[in-house]
């Protein structure tokens, strides 16, 4: 099945509330979830915690997704990196510790405690200009607005916008969909 | 327009209604403008598709167990969910149930208390007719058993040959009776009447009927030198005596 006919037999089942599209999401797209959700909370037990449940509010708000405001991905995207943004909040909040953000560490390339089997990938993968990698892992996995970007990582707006822009558009030079399909399968495999 | 489109995506908007980090009403203007303009929907749809790919790029593989351990909990929600749907349909239909009762015993008590209203009001009429009843026993009893009563015989004239009554007059109590015995046999339309004349007026007594008034004693208005009298009638009564139709008259 192509992948908008996948996507599209998916979103019929979530709104037929049958239980099979939960496993067809979770085959489809719990790596990369799985993976944002890392990224997040930096934390195996803690990703699995968030992915588990994201995926119930998924089920639960399967009623309130418009396939015609945003594609399945960029719903699922948002539920998974706001519910591992809450947790690590929450985490952070019941510690006693006085919490100090490092910036350099939490926007530094983190493959630490990763599968050393996938590390030759995420290089491979990580091919986009480190600058513009911490512009976007800090707006689409930390919730920062551009405008806490800038602040944090002391760079001026204006380029917290362009290194945006031109981020993406290098991310689809270097991971075109057939690349990053081949690689999704060799994660999968 | 141009312009406008450019300012909007200049703007971080976009970026962060991909996120959901929007307000409501900046969601609204975003929708606006995706809805509006191709090249917003264009750069939106972009967007997205660069989210998914830079997102694709972080994928790890899920731990093993994983998926059971989430198909078993959505599995679980499912069933507390049918569970509480049970719950809450048996609780609607108690509370129609309730509903329904309610309804039933309010129009029960409603009816209960018309009922009762019109009990009460039968009761109070009853106790005025026995008061009013005790009172004309009374007095018949007092002219009956007073030694200045007089009675008087009356019987018909040749219109109601078979006519038999009995009147008696007080004067010391100021009270008349009169106790019509036998009836004469009259057509099927007609009636006897019992009227009086006092101080020249007539004065319509009522209807005598056959079967109740042989026993009772019908008062009669009092006054010095009235004359009673009985006349045909047709069924139902009249307004003025006919006096024709004269079948007895009592002076008293």
């Amino acid at each position: 099945m192509s992948a908008p006919l996948l996507e599209k037999h998916i979103i019929e089942l979530l709104q037929e509330r049958n239980e099979k599209a939960i496993s067809l999401l979770y085959e489809n797209y719990s790596n990369t979830l799985y993976g944002v959700a890392y990224k997040v909370v930096k934390d195996d037990a803690l990703a699995q915690d968030v992915l588990q449940e994201s995926f119930v509010k998924i089920w639960k708000k399967a009623d309130t997704y418009d396939p015609t405001k945003a594609k399945l991905f960029t719903w699922l995207f948002r539920i998974t990196r706001n519910t591992a943004i809450d947790k690590l909040r929450s985490g952070k909040s019941k510690s006693d510790k006085e919490i100090q953000i490092d910036v350099s560490d939490v926007y530094k390339l983190g493959v630490e405690g990763i599968n050393p089997e996938l590390i030759d990938m995420r290089e491979n993968l990580l091919k986009i200009d480190l600058k513009y990698q911490i512009v976007l892992e800090a707006l689409f996995f930390e919730g920062m607005t551009q405008q806490e970007a800038s602040e944090e990582l002391d760079i001026p707006l204006g380029t917290i916008k362009s290194r945006l822009k031109i981020g993406l558009r290098e991310l689809r030079k270097i991971y075109g969909e057939p690349t990053l399909l081949l690689c999704l399968t060799y994660l999968i495999l | 327009m141009q312009e406008k489109i450019k300012i909007f995506l200049d703007t971080d908007l976009l970026e962060k209604y991909l996120l959901d980090a929007t307000t409501d009403l900046e969601t609204l203007q975003v929708e606006r403008y995706i809805a509006m303009y191709p090249e917003v929907r264009k750069t939106y749809n972009e967007l997205q598709e660069n989210l998914e790919i830079f997102a694709k790029s972080y994928a790890l593989k899920s731990p093993e167990g994983l998926k059971e351990k989430i198909l078993s909990n959505i599995k679980a929600q499912n069933k507390s969910k049918r569970k509480f749907m049970n719950y809450a349909i048996a609780a609607s239909f108690v509370a129609i149930f309730c509903a329904a009762a309610s309804y039933f015993f309010y129009h029960q008590n409603l009816n209960l208390q018309e009922e009762n209203t019109v009990v009460t009001n039968q009761i109070k009429l009853l106790e005025e007719d026995m008061k009013q009843r005790l009172e004309d026993v009374r007095n018949q009893f007092i002219v009956l058993n007073n030694p200045l009563t007089k009675k008087y015989t009356v019987t018909g004239n040749k219109k109601a040959k078979d006519l038999k009554a009995v009147a008696y007059v007080n004067p010391v109590k100021k009270l008349s009776y009169i106790n019509v015995q036998n009836l004469p046999q009259l057509k099927d339309d007609q009636c006897l009447q019992m009227w009086a004349e006092v101080n020249g007026k007539m004065i319509n007594l009522g209807v005598i009927k056959e079967t109740n008034d042989k026993d009772n004693l019908m008062a009669l208005p009092y006054a010095k030198n009235a004359v009673g009298y009985i006349t045909i009638e047709p069924k139902g009564g009249n307004e003025t005596p006919t006096v024709d139709n004269i079948v007895a008259n009592i002076a008293y």
